[in-house]
């Protein structure tokens, strides 16, 4: 069943136009990242970014880390790496709580995104996804989540679909088991 | 649009640049795919169910339902002002920016924005408000608005939009979208860094979290809501929704039906002030009412409200298609824009485009609200004509497309693609119902609640002509078809069974294919000059066809060729001898089988015996003195005729368009009609008249499934077959 939602995950996710690929292990999710990636990447320091070291496993590998204030990092930075909270199988979507400001910029400002995924993360459809993004707003914390369908994307010139408009123009999507299980985490 | 003539030139503008009507017509074929394919596997009907319960529920809890997002949001440090128009709305930016000392706002797209004038308000303090949405900042930099909702600068062509970046940025760029497209990513870039203030829409207002969310595909909604220190979201009251649950139901149907897409790139939920720049952000929710109470209120319009702004309905709209969204619309524009313009800028701004559609219903068919956008604007239209007077306004619209053939006959056949999900489905395909088509939709009232109206037919009988196959060697006569709109785009089938029966008795038919509507219901509806118009067109085809006679199944047909093309065309000599030639050489199908070729005596070998009434139409008996003709072809066919009391007493179709302004007449007069079929006993009902099959059709079968109403040519063309 699962590996089931996982190819519906990733056809729905390339025919958006995302790179989907399955990584073995992260540290070829890592190699991965540092053999495409370009210019300054910014990593925000998350909870699974610090337990799985992330931040010093791209460095090792040479990948260009940026590590000051990232509305420093200039107005196009290269790549955008995260992990998600989960995906959507049923339109490719991955759900990330970007609250975090520098978790906004990593995802907004460059030309590449990278996302680590865990396949369990990855929930039938939408509607799924009322049970999650309902506990993200117990309380009345101030909360910013993004759904993320894809690279950004435009018809506004002759209606022809254009692909990055303002957003990220490429979107990788790296399924690595065992990362993470858990929804509200990224 | 000031006034009738601007709108009249505006309209004839529209039309004489087709190059953008072809651009609409290739984005409709291409979006009616593209929103088949997105919603496979899923039930369409039972979601946009869902959808009107939940708008209708927010509708009736608005009040608490707003309470509660309030709360939330300032709990979650949003503050939230209520504008009650778009004024106040506008002077609480204005206000605020001052505070802060903010003289640039970077702006995502807000069509509140736009009813506001906001851009021209914040500029006469100032401020300066950059459109970053790519479609909004080609509009601004053009000084325009927009001409669709999802796609605002739908109407601009490429090369246009080179020469406005080329004039912003003084270096030329090439008209290639690519090169256009990086161009903004680059220079717009900087607006999101410099901006004191960002300021967005909102697709939808959570009332149990207090947070908005954004349905958006550039990605620069996300920019310009993360990058300024603070947040403005404008957003009209309408907008709110009880949960996320709905919320996400929402997202499942308004992507699908805007573009096509299973979901847009973004969906962006944001609750109160998240962090910047290791601060708090200001964020300000202005929620507008700009007359969205008042259309709340109203009972027959409340719906339009239901909206989630997905523009489909302009997608679809022959109109749209026709004219495009400056001349068919305000701010909004299509369907939905002639009921909010009537609401947020009065009835008169709407008093034209009320009257310009053509009430298709396509606009209703792919509506995932459910709203029937057609009655709405059918009641808006009663309430210009009330206000205005009747001919005060001119339906210009409909008259280019009326006079434009091949126009007005694509846009019946894209009418016919859509009705699909509108139509009963039980009920066979002879007793196809419901849909106000073309050009009936002249009859400005609507009786669908006493009586069905049928829908338009998979396959125009013009469409149909050059795969019916006739096996006449020798013909005795060659004559040409007449087909009229009812048999041509609802009746297909009587034109195809009299062929049948004219090839049995020798005679080849013709169909002259660039004959048009025979410009009765534009005459009706005082609109002489599209009545000329139509006839030339039509007396041009036959005249061409050189046929030896004319022939009709519809009565009202007969007499326009016969008659009113000679009378119209009496202006103009040279027509009004063709007319002239053309009008002795016309008759009714009927009469002419029975007076020409004696067809009673030929069909004697046939036998079915079965029984049936007669219906004598108006027009056929009273215009062109034939009742005995259909009788003596139904009883030589082998049809016993049992007669119904006053035959010949107008079924309520109306024959005269005055019947059709009073509708509780004509339905008094259809009562009676039902009721005398129903005497006879009899289960077959036969006339020879498509505007009195519609109206037997749909009355007879409201009151009785079991009774079935047919063409004479019909029944001719099933004894044909028996006997085969
Ligand atoms: S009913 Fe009117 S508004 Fe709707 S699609 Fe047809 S012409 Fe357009
Ligand atoms: S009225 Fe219906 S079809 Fe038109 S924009 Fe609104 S939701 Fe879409």
């Amino acid at each position: 069943m699962t590996d089931n939602i996982t190819e519906r995950f990733i056809e729905a996710a390339k025919r958006v136009g995302a790179e989907v690929l399955r990584m073995n292990t992260l540290q070829d999710a890592v190699t991965y990242i540092k053999d495409t990636a370009k210019g300054n990447t910014l990593v925000p320091e998350t909870s699974l970014v610090k337990r799985h070291h992330l931040r010093a496993l791209l460095s090792e590998a040479g990948a260009d880390v940026f590590t000051g204030k990232f509305r420093n990092a200039g107005e196009l930075p290269g790549a955008g790496i995260t992990f998600c909270n989960f995906c959507l199988a049923d339109t490719g979507t991955v759900v990330l709580d970007s609250t975090d400001e520098e978790m906004r910029l990593a995802t907004t400002l460059p030309e590449m995104h990278f996302i680590l995924v865990d396949p369990t993360k990855i929930l039938r459809d939408n509607l799924a996804a009322v049970e999650p993004m309902t506990a993200f707003h117990q309380g009345n914390e101030p909360k910013f989540i993004a759904y993320i369908t894809g690279p950004s994307r435009t018809a506004d010139i002759e209606r022809v679909l254009t692909i990055g408009c303002h957003g990220p123009r490429e979107v990788h999507i790296l399924l690595v088991a065992g990362i993470s299980s858990d929804l509200m985490e990224n | 649009m000031a006034t009738n003539d601007t709108y009249k030139k505006s309209v004839e503008a529209a039309i004489a640049n087709p190059k953008l009507s072809k651009a609409l017509h290739l984005f409709g074929d291409a979006y009616l795919i593209a929103r088949e394919n997105a919603y496979r596997g899923l039930d369409f009907e039972a979601m946009r169910t869902e959808l009107a319960a939940i708008k209708d529920e927010v509708r009736v809890r608005r009040k608490e339902l707003l309470a509660e997002f309030i709360q939330n949001a300032e709990a979650a440090g949003s503050k939230v002002f209520i504008a009650k128009d778009t004024k106040e709305a506008n002077d609480y930016v204005i206000n605020l920016a001052k505070q802060k000392g903010a003289r640039h706002i970077a702006k995502s797209k807000s069509m509140v924005s736009e009813e506001a004038h906001l851009n021209k308000a914040l500029e006469a303090h100032g401020i300066k408000a950059s459109e970053t949405d790519l479609g909004e900042w080609i509009i601004q930099l053009a000084g325009q608005r927009p001409s669709h909702m999802v796609m605002p600068a739908i109407h601009m062509f490429k090369e246009e939009v080179a020469e406005l970046f080329t004039k912003e940025c003084g270096t030329r760029l090439t008209p290639e979208i690519k090169t256009l497209v990086d161009h903004a990513r680059l220079r717009l870039r900087k607006e999101y860094f410099n901006a004191d203030i960002g300021l967005t829409g909102a697709n939808f207002l959570v009332a149990n979290t207090g947070g908005i969310g954004l349905v958006t595909n550039e990605g620069n909604a996300r920019l310009c809501a993360t990058l300024p220190k603070v947040h403005v979201v404008f957003a009209g009251i309408h907008k709110l929704v009880r949960n996320i649950e709905d919320a996400i139901k929402i997202t499942r149907l308004l992507p699908r039906n805007a573009t096509g897409q299973l979901l847009t790139s973004y969906i962006t939920w944001i609750r109160g002030a998240v962090p910047v720049n290791g601060e708090q952000k200001e964020q300000h929710i202005v929620l507008i009412d700009g007359g969205r109470e008042a259309l709340y209120e109203s009972k027959v319009c409340q719906n339009a409200l239901r909206c989630i702004q997905c523009g489909a309905c302009a997608n679809v709209c022959p109109v749209y298609q026709t004219v495009g969204g400056h001349v068919f619309g305000s701010i909004y524009i299509s369907a939905i824009g002639i009921i909010l313009t009537a609401f947020y800028e009065g009835l008169d701004k709407a008093k034209e485009i009320t009257r310009a559609c053509i009430g298709c219903r396509s606009c209703v068919a792919v509506c995932p609200s459910k709203i029937d956008l057609e009655e709405i604007i059918l009641h808006l239209r009663n309430e210009v004509t009330k206000d205005f007077g009747m001919g005060v306004v001119k339906n210009v619209a409909f008259k280019a497309v009326m006079k434009n053939r091949g126009l007005f006959h694509s846009m019946v056949r894209a009418a016919s693609k859509l009705q699909g999900p509108i139509t009963h489905k039980n009920r066979s395909d002879s007793e196809r119902r419901i849909i106000r088509h073309l050009p009936l939709h002249f009859m400005d009232r609507d009786f669908t609640e006493w009586r069905d109206l049928p829908s338009i037919a998979p396959k125009s009988f013009r469409d149909q002509f050059d795969s019916i196959p006739q096996q006449v060697t020798n013909p005795q006569y060659r004559v040409g078809f007449f087909v009229g709109c009812g048999a041509d785009f609802v009746y297909p089938e009587v034109g195809v069974s009299m062929i049948k029966v004219l090839n049995s008795l020798n005679v080849e038919v013709v169909f002259p294919k660039s004959q048009n509507c025979c410009g009765i219901p534009a005459l009706y509806a005082g609109d002489t000059e599209t009545g000329v118009d139509l006839a030339k067109q039509s007396v041009q085809a036959f005249t061409d066809a050189k046929v030896d006679y004319i022939l009709c199944i519809c009565p009202t047909c007969t007499m326009a060729i016969k008659r009113d093309f000679v009378d119209r065309l009496a202006d103009h000599p040279q027509w009004s001898a063709k007319a002239m030639a053309l009008s002795s050489k016309t008759m009714d199908a009927s009469a002419f089988m029975e007076n020409i070729l004696g067809a009673s005596a030929k069909l004697k070998a046939m036998g079915t015996g079965k029984a049936v009434t007669y219906h004598d139409s108006c027009h056929l008996k009273r215009g062109s003195n034939v009742w005995k003709e259909p009788r003596a072809l139904l009883l030589a066919s082998g049809h016993d005729i049992k007669e119904m009391k006053n035959s010949d007493r107008c079924c309520g179709f109306g024959g005269t368009y005055s019947f059709l302004s009073h509708p509780q007449i004509s339905r008094q007069i259809t009562k009676d009609k039902v009721e005398t079929i129903q005497d006879t006993g009899v289960k077959t009902v036969a006339t020879d008249c498509p505007g009195c099959m519609i109206m037997l059709k749909g009355a007879v079968g409201k009151a009785d499934e079991t009774i079935r109403c047919v063409h004479t040519m019909e029944l001719l063309a099933e004894a044909l077959d028996k006997t085969k």
